[in-house]
C-alpha cells in the first residue's frame, strides 16, 4: 500500500520532467539558433562593413599611386624623346613636383644607376634594365615618414633603356586619409607594405590594437592578421587575440608595378560583436524567463493532472479495502474525469452488489427465521391454546378474591401475551412466504388505491389514537394506484401508526399523527409518510430499526418484528422505506416509496 | 557514482586533449608566387593535411627581384620558396640555396622535371610544375585542324586557313620576349647576350609580320591577357601560343586540343630552400608535400598543370598529359643567371618594332647594347 503514493509522486515528476523537456527543447533550440544566427549575421555585417571600408580606402590609395605612376611614366616618355637638354629636364622635373605634392624626391638615373638629374636616391634601389618596365617598391621610413619609391624606365623610340625615373612618394597622405575615415570608436585601419612594414595607422599615437604599432618596424610575425593579409589571396577576416581583423591584400599579381600592400580594419571583438552579445544576453534572459514560466506551468499542470489520479488511486484503494460508502466524486480534465466517473460508477455498482448480497443474506436469514418461527409457532400455538383455555376455564370457576384467581389471571395474561408473540411470528412467516411468492410471480402482481387504503387505515387506528389522545391527520394528494396489495399497505400503515401512537404515549406527548400520500419526484412512485411528534428515532438506531427483533420498547411491550415485516412488504413491492426526523427535527417520519402500478387500475 | 567518476575522467581527458592540441606547431615559412586561384587551393590543401604554413605571396613580376633581396639580406628568411625555373641559376650562383636531400631526389620525377631542378648536374630544387610554350587550338564547334607539324611555317599556314570573316586574327601570340624565342630559334638564334645578331633581326621581322596579318595588333592598354581570354571565349582564336598556366582560365577544357610548337621554350616552377632558412628540414618537408602524388594530382585536376612526377602524370587529366607530351620537344632557355634579366629590354624592343617605331635592326642593336651593359653589371 505504501508504494502507491510513491508511484503517484513518481508520475508527477515524470509528467513534470516530460513537460519540462518539451518546454526546454524548443526554448534551447530556438535560443541557440537565435544566438548563433545573430552572431553570424553580426559577423557578416561587420565583415562586409569593414571590407567595404577598406576596399574603398584601398582603391583610393591604389588610384593615387597609379595616378602618380602614370604621371611619372608620362614624364619619362616625354624626357626620353629629348634626353639631352638639361633645361628641359629641370623644367620637367619641376612640373612633375608641382603637379604631385606627394612627391618627396624626384630623380633621373642613367641605366647604370648614376644620378643624372634631381635628388639623390638610396643605393639599394634596383634600377637596372631588368626591372620589367619599373615597379613600386616597398616602404622606406625616412625621417620617421613612410616613403615609397616609384621606379619608371625611360626608353627611347627603339625601346632602348636610356634612363630611369625614381620618384619618392611621401605616404603621409595615406595616414591622413585613413585617419579621416569614419570608423567605430576603438577600431583602427592599418596599411602595411609587402614586408609588413607599417605604412600608416589611424591610431598611430595609441597603443590599442592587437599590437602597438609604435615601435614596430614590421608587423609581420607580430600581428597574425598582418601575416594572414600578406599571405592572402585577396581578402578575408581573422579573429585573433580578442580582435577582429578584416584585411585586403592590395598586391597586384603579375602587375609590372608590383605593388605589395595590405590594408587592415581591426576592431576589438567586444565592440565588433556588441550587438551579437546584446542579442545573446536578451535571448538568454527571455529564454530563461520563458523556461521558468514553462516549468511553472508544467508543475501546475503536472499537479493538476496527477491530483485526480492520486484521488483515483486512493479511491481504488478504498474500494479494494471494502470502504465503498458514499465515495467523493473525482473530477478531472478530459479522460481523467471520465475515468473518475467510471470508477465512481464502478464503486456504486460494487456497493449496490454488496448491498444486494447483504440483502440476500439477510433475506435468507429472515426467511430461515420465518420458517423456524412458523414451525415453532405452530408447535407452540396448540399447547398454548390449551393452557390459555384451561386457565380461562379455571378462572370462570373462581369467584373474585379467590386465592388462586391471581395466579390463574397471571397464567392467562402471560399465555395471551405468548399467543400474541406467536401470532407475530406466524404473521412474519406468512409475509415472507407471500413475498417469496410475489417475487416468483414478478413484481406488480397486485395494486391498490393509496388514498383509499390511507382513509381505511385511519378509520382502523382512530379508536386506539383516541385512547392515547393522539390527533390523526390525513394529507392525501396522490391519485395513482401503487403496486402493492391493499392489505399489505394497510398492514404497513397500521404498524407504523401503532408504533407512532405508542411512542407518543410513552413520552406522554399528545401530538398529531399524520398519514400522507403524494406523488414522488419523477412521477413513477408514490411517497407515503407516517409522521409523529414523539421522541423520534436516534440516528444510531435508524439503520437497525428494520432488523428483526430489534426494539426500543420496554421489555415485553414489543416483539421487534413489526418494522421488519413492514420493510419486507415494502421491499417485496419494489419500494423503499427509511426513517428520519420529522418536520422541524421534531418526532419521527417514516417515508415509504411504492412504485406506481403500470397500466390502468 | 561510477557515472559521475566516468564523466569527470572523460571531461578531464577531453580538456587535456584540447590543451595538447591547442599548442600550435611551428609554422613553416613559405614565400610563393601562386596566382590567386592556386593560393586558395594551396591554403585548403595545407589545412586539410594539417600543415601549418606561414605563407606570403610575392607578385610574379617582382618575384625574382624581391626574393633575391630577401635572401641577400638574410633576415626574415623563409623556409621554402617557389620560384620560376629561370631564376634558379642566379640564386645558385649567389650561393643562396641549399641542395636537395637525397630522399627527395629519389622520387619518380619526369625527365623534364628532373632537368629543371638540376644545374650543373646537381639538384637544387624540387620541381613543382612543368610549363612552357605550346599551341592550343579550338575544337569548336567548328573544330580547327591541327597544324601539319610543330613548325612555325605549318602553324602559320593553318592560321591562314582558319581565317574567316568573323575570325580575322586566328593566331594568338603575345608581344613578349618569351614568345619571341621560337621565332629566334627558327632563325638559328638563342636567347643569350652573345647570340643576338642578324638571326634576331630576321626573327623580329617575321614575328612583326604576323601582327595585322593573322595575329591581332597588341591592345593599346598593354594588357593582353584579358583580351586574349575574351577572344578565345568568342572562338576568335583558332591557334593560341600559350602555356599550361592559361588552362584554368579557359573554362570548357573539352574545347582545347594541344599541339607542340617547334623551338618553344620549356620551363617550370621549382621549390627551393634558401641557405638562410631557419628550418630547412621543414622547408623540404613542405616541398615533399607539395610534390606528393595527391597534391600534384589535385593541382593537375583543378588547373590542368603538368605534374612533375610520373605517378602523378599517369593520374593527371588528359589535358595535362597532352601538355606534357607537347612540351617534351621544347627546350629550356639558357641556364645562365642573366637569362631572366634579358626580357626587359627585349620586350620593349619587340613592342617598338611591332608598333612601327623602330626597324628590327635598330631594335636589335639597342637590345645588344642593353645586354652588354647588363652583362657588365651582372659580372662580379
Amino acid at each position: 500500500m505504501t508504494a502507491r503514493p510513491r508511484a503517484t509522486a513518481s508520475l508527477r515528476w515524470r509528467v513534470l520532467l516530460a513537460l519540462s523537456v518539451a518546454a526546454m527543447l524548443p526554448t534551447v533550440i530556438v535560443g541557440t539558433l537565435t544566438i548563433v544566427r545573430a552572431r553570424e549575421d553580426v559577423a557578416r555585417e561587420v565583415n562586409h562593413g569593414a571590407l567595404a571600408h577598406i576596399r574603398a580606402l584601398g582603391a583610393m590609395l591604389d588610384r593615387t599611386l597609379q595616378d602618380a605612376w602614370r604621371t611619372v611614366e608620362l614624364a619619362a616618355a616625354s624626357w626620353a624623346d629629348a634626353p639631352g637638354d638639361p633645361r628641359d629636364t629641370e623644367l620637367l622635373l619641376r612640373r612633375v613636383r608641382s603637379n604631385m605634392p606627394i612627391v618627396r624626391s624626384l630623380s633621373i638615373l642613367d641605366p647604370d644607376g648614376t644620378l643624372r638629374s634631381g635628388d639623390p636616391v638610396p643605393a639599394r634601389l634596383d634600377v637596372g634594365s631588368h626591372s620589367f618596365g619599373g615597379y613600386v617598391g616597398d616602404v622606406e621610413i625616412l625621417d620617421g615618414r613612410p616613403v615609397v619609391y616609384l621606379v619608371v624606365q625611360a626608353r627611347s623610340r627603339t625601346g632602348e633603356l636610356i634612363g630611369v625615373f625614381v620618384a619618392g612618394l611621401d605616404l603621409a597622405f595615406v595616414r591622413k586619409q585613413i585617419s579621416e575615415a569614419l570608423i567605430d570608436p576603438g577600431a583602427r585601419i592599418v596599411v602595411v607594405d609587402g614586408t609588413g612594414a607599417l605604412v600608416a595607422s589611424s591610431q598611430d599615437t595609441g597603443a590599442a590594437g592587437p599590437v602597438a604599432v609604435q615601435g614596430h618596424r614590421s608587423l609581420a610575425g607580430v600581428d597574425p592578421a598582418v601575416d594572414r593579409a600578406l599571405g592572402a589571396t585577396i581578402e578575408g577576416t581573422l579573429s585573433a587575440n580578442g580582435w577582429v581583423s578584416t584585411y585586403r591584400n592590395l598586391s597586384s599579381y603579375q602587375s609590372r608595378r608590383g605593388v605589395r600592400w595590405a590594408i587592415l580594419h581591426q576592431q576589438p571583438e567586444r565592440d565588433a560583436y556588441a550587438l551579437a552579445r546584446k542579442t545573446t544576453r536578451d535571448t538568454l534572459i527571455i529564454g530563461g524567463a520563458a523556461l521558468a514560466i514553462a516549468l511553472g506551468l508544467g508543475g501546475f499542470f503536472a499537479t493538476r493532472l496527477t491530483r485526480p489520479l492520486a484521488q483515483l488511486a486512493r479511491h481504488a484503494d478504498a474500494i479494494a479495502a471494502g470502504s465503498i460508502d458514499d465515495p467523493p466524486p473525482v473530477r478531472g480534465p478530459g479522460e481523467i474525469g471520465v475515468l473518475g466517473e467510471r470508477i465512481d460508477e464502478m464503486a456504486r455498482r460494487i456497493a449496490e452488489r454488496a448491498a444486494l448480497q447483504a440483502a440476500l443474506a439477510r433475506g435468507d436469514r429472515l426467511a430461515s427465521v420465518g420458517v423456524m418461527s412458523a414451525q415453532v409457532a405452530h408447535e407452540i400455538n396448540n399447547p398454548l391454546t390449551t393452557v390459555l383455555g384451561y386457565a380461562k376455564l379455571m378462572l370462570e370457576g373462581k369467584p373474585p378474591g379467590h386465592p388462586d384467581r391471581e395466579a390463574l389471571e397471571l397464567i392467562a395474561s402471560e399465555a395471551d401475551r405468548m399467543k400474541s408473540i406467536v401470532g407475530g411470528l406466524l404473521e412474519y412467516a406468512r409475509a415472507h412466504r407471500k413475498g417469496a411468492r410475489d417475487v416468483a410471480q414478478a413484481a406488480g402482481a397486485g395494486h391498490c388505491d393509496p388514498a383509499a387504503v390511507l382513509r381505511h387505515t385511519a378509520a382502523l387506528l382512530e379508536p386506539q389514537l383516541r385512547r392515547t389522545r393522539t390527533t390523526l391527520a390525513l394529507d392525501v394528494t396522490a391519485a395513482a394506484p401503487v403496486a402493492i396489495e391493499a392489505h399489505a399497505l394497510q398492514q404497513i400503515l397500521v404498524n407504523l401508526g401503532q408504533n407512532a401512537a405508542q411512542a407518543m404515549a410513552e413520552a406522554n406527548i399528545e401530538g398529531t399523527l399524520t398519514l400522507a400520500a403524494r406523488p414522488a419526484p419523477g412521477g413513477v412512485a408514490t411517497l407515503i409518510t407516517v409522521t409523529d411528534e414523539g421522541p423520534g428515532v436516534r440516528p444510531e438506531d435508524r439503520n437497525r430499526v428494520f432488523d428483526p427483533f430489534f426494539t426500543t420498547k420496554a421489555a415485553g411491550l414489543g416483539t421487534g418484528l413489526g418494522l421488519a415485516v413492514c420493510k419486507h412488504l415494502v421491499a417485496t413491492a419494489g419500494g423503499s422505506i427509511e426513517v428520519g426526523d420529522g418536520p422541524g427535527g421534531r418526532g419521527a417520519e417514516f417515508r415509504v416509496v411504492i412504485p406506481n402500478a403500470a397500466g390502468p387500475t | 557514482m561510477p557515472r559521475v567518476r566516468a564523466s569527470i575522467v572523460l571531461i578531464a581527458t577531453l580538456a587535456a586533449a584540447c590543451h595538447r592540441t591547442s599548442a600550435p606547431p611551428a609554422a613553416i615559412r613559405f614565400l610563393h608566387t601562386f596566382n590567386p586561384e592556386e593560393t586558395r587551393l594551396f591554403d585548403a590543401t595545407m589545412t586539410e593535411r594539417g600543415i601549418v604554413v606561414d605563407a606570403s605571396l610575392v607578385p610574379f613580376a617582382r618575384g625574382r627581384q624581391v626574393i633575391a633581396e630577401i635572401l641577400r639580406a638574410g633576415t626574415d628568411c623563409p623556409d621554402l620558396i617557389r620560384i620560376d625555373a629561370t631564376w634558379l641559376p642566379e640564386l645558385v650562383a649567389g650561393g643562396l640555396l641549399v641542395q636537395v636531400p637525397l630522399a627527395l631526389i629519389g622520387h619518380d620525377w619526369s625527365p623534364e622535371a628532373a632537368a629543371l631542378a638540376q644545374l650543373h648536374a646537381e639538384w637544387w630544387a624540387a620541381p613543382q610544375a612543368v610549363d612552357g610554350l605550346l599551341v592550343i587550338r579550338d575544337l569548336g564547334p567548328p573544330a580547327v585542324p591541327a597544324p601539319a607539324s610543330a613548325s612555325l611555317t605549318d602553324l602559320l599556314a593553318a592560321a591562314h586557313a582558319a581565317r574567316t570573316a568573323w575570325r580575322r586574327y586566328p593566331l594568338g601570340v603575345r608581344v613578349d620576349g618569351y614568345w619571341f624565342v621560337p621565332w629566334l630559334r627558327a632563325e638559328g638564334g638563342e636567347l643569350a647576350p652573345g647570340g643576338f645578331d642578324d638571326a634576331a633581326a630576321r626573327a623580329m621581322t617575321r614575328l612583326a609580320a604576323l601582327f595585322g596579318d593573322v595575329a591581332r595588333p597588341p591592345p593599346s592598354s598593354g594588357l593582353e591577357e584579358p583580351d586574349e581570354n575574351q577572344r578565345w571565349a568568342n572562338h576568335e582564336i583558332a591557334y593560341w601560343i600559350t602555356g599550361p598556366w592559361q588552362f584554368h582560365q579557359l573554362g570548357d577544357r573539352a574545347r582545347i586540343a594541344v599541339s607542340p610548337l617547334a623551338g618553344a621554350p620549356r620551363g617550370g616552377q621549382l621549390l627551393v630552400v634558401p641557405r638562410c632558412a631557419k628550418h630547412p628540414d621543414d622547408g623540404w618537408r613542405l616541398a615533399d608535400e607539395l610534390t606528393s602524388l595527391p597534391v600534384e594530382a589535385r593541382f593537375a585536376a583543378q588547373f590542368a598543370t603538368v605534374p612533375t612526377r610520373n605517378a602523378a602524370l599517369a593520374e593527371a587529366p588528359a589535358l595535362s598529359r597532352a601538355a606534357y607530351d607537347a612540351l617534351r620537344g621544347a627546350t629550356m632557355l639558357p641556364r645562365e643567371p642573366v637569362t631572366p634579366l634579358l626580357f626587359d629590354d627585349l620586350n620593349a624592343a619587340l613592342r617598338a618594332v611591332i608598333v612601327g617605331d623602330a626597324s628590327p635592326e635598330e631594335a636589335v642593336a639597342g637590345v645588344r647594347r642593353s645586354w652588354r651593359r647588363l652583362t657588365r653589371q651582372a659580372a662580379p
